[in-house]
């Protein structure tokens, strides 16, 4: 067996068993774009595969992995981002559906009910800069400074991306739960 | 008088300042002093605490997300290709 085709089968095991968790963190980057995803997951596993050589083994290689998509897709988002526009700021508001919903169910228990499914589509209808923050933070478990290192921005822009996408998620999942009459 | 903590003063804070802190304070983001601010604040703050709840729920819930990741077959005949590995 030479090098190379060792080097390709560690990589088989060590490596290619995290496929499904890279392209499931793809799939919220970008929104739930299958198309978009797989050429992400695929160039990010290319250049895990040119740098196998940097990995110590025994180290965490799904971490690994995920760093290499999370810093290929922000170099793709960053080289294709337009400046968001008035109107997408503007539909972003502070509604509070704490204060509406405060009288009948405080405890927001309405929230339990809503399947996994309906969170994912709300989260991937959110306007990029403000999904990939909380993709980031919530989903990956990332704190505000590692959020801001990976997006290039303030810890700030961090904190008011977070605030804002988190209340417009929870007006669409309360809009849903009104629709399915788990809250009146 | 004020409480202190390692030399920081722990004053009490107000409404609005433990409602503008929510989520750096759900998101273990502030600091030990602040913390404590926050934590004693909503303890006994009849308005503080239910809203703090109601975040605190919907955050968990997010967060417990189950993602579908099952990738398709043709990614994973397109990385292997990509790799010059059998299918």
């Amino acid at each position: 067996m030479t090098d190379e085709t060792d080097r390709k089968a560690q990589f088989e095991t060590e490596a290619l068993v995290h496929l499904d968790a890279l392209y499931g963190l793809a799939l919220r980057l970008t929104g739930g774009d299958a198309a978009r995803s797989e050429d992400l997951v695929q160039d990010a596993v290319l250049k895990a595969y040119r740098a196998w050589d940097d990995f110590q083994l025994g180290t965490n290689c799904r971490a690994w992995l995920m760093t290499i998509l999370r810093n290929t897709f922000i170099n793709q988002f960053r080289s294709q981002q337009r400046r968001p526009s008035p109107v997408e700021f503007d539909e972003i508001g502070d509604r509070s559906v704490f204060a509406e919903v405060s009288g009948d169910d405080p405890a927001g228990e309405f929230f339990e009910r809503i399947i996994d499914d309906e969170v994912i589509a709300a989260i991937d209808a959110l306007p990029d800069e403000f999904r990939v923050a909380v993709v980031l933070s919530d989903l990956e478990g990332l704190s505000y400074q590692e959020v801001a290192e990976i997006m290039g921005i303030p810890v700030g822009t961090v904190k008011s991306r977070l605030f804002r996408a988190r209340k417009r998620l929870q007006a669409q999942l309360y809009e849903y739960a009104r629709e399915m009459g788990y809250v009146s | 008088m004020s409480d202190r903590q390692g030399g920081e003063t722990l004053d009490p804070i107000s409404c609005a300042e433990a409602v503008e802190k929510v989520y750096e304070y759900l998101d273990g983001e502030l600091d030990a002093g602040w913390t404590e601010r926050v934590h004693r604040h909503i303890e006994v703050c009849r308005r503080c605490y239910p809203y703090f709840n109601f975040e605190r729920i919907f955050l968990d819930h997010v967060r417990s997300l189950r993602l579908p990741d099952e990738h398709s077959e043709r990614l994973e005949r397109s990385v292997h290709r990509a790799l010059g590995l059998g299918d």
